[in-house]
């Protein structure tokens, strides 16, 4: 993997609903460019024998009953949480034109 | 418009995702109750269903159970080893900023659907099937600089079903979309209702002129049969005339706009297709057991296409076939176990699906929006039984039968003694000798041409007055009878 471009990190921003400054673009792109440089240690590795891993802690078929059970979560208080709320829902700014 | 010979000389692919809502009594990942049809908004969330930080989702195991169900109506086994995955984006009715759904490993991976496409039998196979959450709702109230968001929704279990590319017009589209609402209603899978949304289709369209695909578009979030072949049909025109005026065809996502019949462009696929997709690191990886798969396997009722052989085989042409398997998911009417339960008796079967299809089907339908029709199934079987007993030992006309069965249908009653209410109420044929000779003898009287004409060879002036002793007797005498006695008066 080559360095990042100034492109990558504007799609990865758009991406991540993140907006950055000039210089935060400038900054980024050297900082991110050395994580993955980093991180490409791995591609050295040779995996030829080796399963992929989904789970790092040996679970499988964790399920529950399809039941419901009171979580004492009150759905009004989860709302109040909310930056903005309208009655009963949740307020944000407009999606559609 | 482009005339047809331009568009005979492309062929139209389609292949269908399919979003079907299972029946499960809590989310997918969250004991949350999973009925929003009429919950107040946010009524039915959890910290696991706002993405609070540190909740932990955990797999509801009916949602393995009725994913099983649907591999099985989709002719095919469930994998063995499934996963789920977290598929990123952000938009503000997913509180997560990711959706789980399975995208390496799904839980069905092969099968396929067959239906009939007018007198031909189609198949259309599926690429794969994954279980996933669904997202909230979001309503824009008009002229405000912002959209509300009910999470009600938000967590909901959620069967894609993507199909290969196999369909090649709006029609097959449209049948495959049907058999798919039937398989999943006989497999108890979903609730299917499309006026809920219970099931949404997806349609990919592309034309081409050559065997190498076009460009092709989706066409999001259809709710109806309807609206899937009315979608497609547009869709088809609409790239064949850029395509005619040499027009790239755009890759994007467009919606149906209901009210103008016509798809319109909505974003672009270039930058929607960054999912990021990992693996979901909350939920363990599930491996069905054999154990699990056996009594799914072994309490799957009949599917459509099971059902179809036999009702075919009793004789029922296939408008006939359609009209019953369609009505048995409208109602709680158990049509098919009444056929079920006489399928050892062909003939017998063979006029009650008859009698289903012509009298209480409609009948029931026309009654749905004054409150319906009771659908007592004990009750129905047996009128239906005896009635056919009537009407195999010639006591009943088949004409006589259906308006006794409609009266008993309508005031959902079977009386203690059917033949004694038949023939108090003067259904019964006339099978006394004594009474018909004297209608017929009244008759000939009354029309000595058509007598004479029948003397003197002509038989067919005996059908006329056989009618006229039918007249006479109000229905109720027996034809055979009737014609016996009219030969025999005439010294034939």
């Amino acid at each position: 993997m080559s360095k990042l471009s100034r492109e990558d990190i504007l799609k990865l921003a758009r991406l991540s609903r993140l907006q950055l400054t000039d210089d935060e673009v400038t900054q980024f792109e050297s900082e991110i460019g050395s994580i993955l440089q980093y991180v490409e240690l791995l591609q050295d590795v040779d995996l030829t024998d080796v399963e992929p891993t989904y789970q790092v802690n040996g679970l499988k078929d964790v399920t529950r009953p399809d039941e419901v059970v009171d979580y004492q979560a009150d759905p009004k208080a989860l709302l109040k949480n909310a930056p903005d709320t309208e009655g009963d829902h949740f307020k944000v700014p407009r999606m559609v034109a | 418009m482009i005339s047809q010979e331009v568009r005979d000389q492309y062929t139209v692919t389609i292949g269908i995702e399919c979003h079907v809502q299972l029946k499960t009594k809590t989310k997918l990942f969250s004991a949350v109750g999973n009925d929003a049809r009429e919950a107040p908004p946010n009524t039915l969330i959890s910290h696991i269903d706002l993405g609070m930080p540190g909740a932990l989702p955990v797999l509801n195991e009916k949602a393995l159970e009725l994913a099983t169900r649907a591999a099985f109506a989709l002719s095919t086994e469930p994998e063995r080893f499934s996963q789920f995955d977290r598929k990123h984006y952000f938009y503000p009715d997913l509180p997560m900023g990711y959706q789980i759904t399975q995208f390496y490993n799904p839980i069905i991976r092969s099968g396929s659907v067959t239906f009939a496409v007018g007198q031909q039998t189609k198949t259309v196979r599926i690429h794969e099937a994954h279980l996933e959450a669904d997202a909230g709702k979001s309503t824009h109230p008009a002229g405000k600089d912002y959209s509300l968001v009910d999470l009600n929704r938000a967590g909901t279990p959620l069967l894609e079903i993507v199909s290969e590319p196999d369909m090649h017009s709006a029609l097959e589209a449209k049948q495959y979309a049907k058999e798919l609402w039937l398989l999943m209603r006989y497999a108890d899978v979903s609730d299917a209702s499309l006026y809920y949304g219970n099931m949404r289709f997806d349609v990919n369209v592309s034309v081409s002129k050559t065997d190498e695909l076009g460009t092709r578009t989706e066409t999001k979030n259809l709710n109806s049969f309807r609206s899937v072949e009315k979608a497609i049909e547009y869709e088809t025109e609409r790239q064949i005339e850029l395509l005619e005026k040499g027009q790239p065809i755009v890759q994007e996502t467009r919606g149906w706009d209901e009210a103008k019949q016509k798809t319109v462009a909505m974003r672009s696929k270039e930058e929607a297709h960054d999912y990021r997709y990992m693996p979901e690191p909350d939920i363990p990886p599930i491996e069905l057991t054999e154990d699990m798969i056996k009594p799914v396997r072994d309490s799957m009722p009949p599917m459509p296409g099971e059902w179809r052989t036999r009702l075919v085989g009793l004789g029922l042409d296939v408008s006939q076939t359609d009209t019953l398997l369609e009505a048995e998911v409208e109602s709680e009417a158990n049509y098919l176990a009444i056929i079920e339960a006489s399928l050892s008796e062909p003939e017998k079967a063979k006029a009650i699906a008859n009698w289903l299809v012509n009298i209480e089907i409609p009948l029931r339908r026309e009654l749905e929006t004054s409150g319906g029709l009771p659908a007592d199934n004990a009750m129905r079987a047996k009128l239906y039984e005896e009635i056919y007993k009537l009407v195999s030992s010639d006591k009943l006309s088949s004409t006589k039968a259906k308006s006794l069965l409609t009266e008993l249908l309508s005031k959902n009653k079977l009386p203690a003694d059917l033949e004694a209410y038949a023939q108090d109420g003067g259904y019964l044929q006339v099978s006394d000798e004594g009474a018909i000779e004297k209608i017929v003898a009244a008759v000939l009287a009354s029309n000595p041409a058509a007598a004479a004409d029948v003397k003197n060879g002509e038989m067919k002036a005996i059908g006329f007055l056989v009618g006229q002793v039918m007249k006479e007797s109000k229905g109720q005498a027996n034809p055979q009878l009737a014609q016996q006695l009219i030969k025999k008066q005439l010294g034939l």
